[in-house]
């Protein structure tokens, strides 16, 4: 059984501290939004789980691309934990969004480009698992899985630029010179809340994919002892 | 090389007829309602439809093991590659150009415009190339055939969608600078998924 690394953790310790901190940041430190309420503060956790998610299809499509390259088993690994991790995120982006448009859009789903690309994205990734459930050999569910993973991949900038590209109600949060008049402004308190959420998200994220990653190895080596 | 089986367009056909039909009456189409969704219903059942022939496109292959002699010969997979396209496509055409004129009597709108020809050839392209790839890929599961609707749809849903937008554009007449990014949109796509086809269709058949 491999052993647990010192540095993971420290990297749980630090995530213990910092989730609840970033929590205890959104509710107490940043002002509450003057035409949404305090169901704004929904808005930190929900950008920081959409921008984990993204981040980790990013990763999954690195590592298949490092599996087909030199065909080493802790790539698959890597490239399966990222996608199992990043569906994670990805629900709860979707779900955190729902709570939030509840209330402001008054509906908890529209048929708008930036969600439906969201929950396209999400069902290509599950996808991903019915994939590798039907393969057999190891060395195939690697090899498919792989080359899945980073066809799929163009999804997630399309899901990414969709309020850019598209005529969509979904906010803009990082708002550039040309996306004008739908990005909100946010004040120097929330901003500070919202980049310190996307870090705890980015740590988080490092953190279980490293755990799930340590747990591919510990299930690949109890299928060769035959367990 | 399909032409021995000489089924398959006309399969594809009837079942891409069929699809129009049950969504008539699934849907309750009144008329004003119908032409909104020509553009709609044509792409959904070219969809269905194509994922016949993708489907047996790879599996007549594996019947008696062709595909093993297909890899055997001197040539670059990518060349088999590009020849299932090119079937694939072509045959989801023929289907495209006969659907036309029916969608034209059932519909009593005129469909034959050079533009939505082009939309055509531009989205087929794009659904097939990336189609042919995943095709290749789910034949090797042991949920077989029954996997490939579960992995394209999903990825060819960006296609589909900018398929359907420029379609509509061009039946209801808007001028061309409307829906001109969703061509390019297409373009995109065939240039992407045919390079992903490409790259990837040898890794996939590798035993």
């Amino acid at each position: 059984m491999p052993k647990k690394p010192k540095l993971l953790t420290l990297l749980d310790i630090l995530c213990l501290i910092l989730v609840p901190a970033a929590l205890v940041l959104i509710l107490f430190f940043t002002p509450t939004e003057r035409v949404m309420g305090p169901v704004q503060k929904v808005f930190y956790f929900h950008v920081s789980a959409a921008w984990a998610g993204m981040l980790s299809f990013l990763v999954a499509a690195v590592g298949g691309g490092l599996y087909l390259a030199q065909r080493k088993m802790k790539w698959d690994r890597l490239s399966l934990s990222a996608i199992e991790v990043g569906v994670v995120f990805g629900l709860i982006a979707i779900l955190s969004g729902m709570i939030w448009a509840q209330p402001i859009w008054n509906t908890w789903w529209v048929w708008d480009p930036r969600l439906t690309t969201t929950a396209i994205m999400e069902l290509i990734y599950l996808a991903y698992f019915i994939l590798r459930s039907s393969l057999d050999t190891p060395e195939s569910r690697a090899r498919l899985g792989a080359v899945y993973a980073i066809v799929s991949v163009v999804t997630v900038p399309l899901t990414f630029f969709s309020i850019r590209l598209f005529r969509t109600i979904h906010p803009v949060v990082i708002a550039t010179e040309s996306s004008g008049g739908g990005a909100f402004n946010m004040t120097s308190r929330m901003q500070l809340a919202f980049f310190s959420s996307l870090f705890v998200f980015t740590l988080l994220l490092i953190d279980l994919i490293w755990h799930r990653y340590i747990l591919a190895q510990i299930q690949s080596a109890n299928q060769e002892i035959g367990i | 090389m399909e032409w021995r089986g000489r089924q398959g367009v006309p399969v594809m056909l009837v079942f891409a007829l069929l699809v129009v039909f049950l969504f008539n009456f699934a849907l309750q189409l009144s008329p004003d309602l119908q032409a909104d969704l020509t553009a709609g219903l044509l792409w959904v059942s070219l969809a269905f439809a194509s994922t016949l022939g993708l489907n047996r496109s790879v599996s007549l292959e594996q019947e008696n093991k062709a595909m093993d002699g297909l890899l055997l010969a001197p040539v670059d997979r990518s060349a088999i590659y590009f020849g299932k396209v090119i079937s694939n496509f072509s045959f989801t055409f023929l289907v495209g150009l006969v659907l036309l004129p029916i969608f034209s009597l059932f519909y009593q709108q005129n469909m034959f415009k050079p533009l939505l020809i082009l939309v055509i050839i531009l989205g087929l392209g794009a659904y097939t190339s990336l189609g042919t790839l995943l095709a290749a890929l789910s034949i090797q599961t042991r949920t077989r055939d029954v996997l490939l609707p579960v992995l394209l749809y999903p990825l060819a849903l960006p296609i589909l969608i900018a398929a359907v937008e420029s379609s509509r554009g061009i039946l209801a007449g808007m001028p061309i600078s409307d829906y001109q990014s969703w061509l390019l949109f297409l373009l995109a796509g065939n240039i992407l998924f045919s390079a992903a086809g490409l790259m990837f269709f040898e890794t996939i058949l590798e035993e």
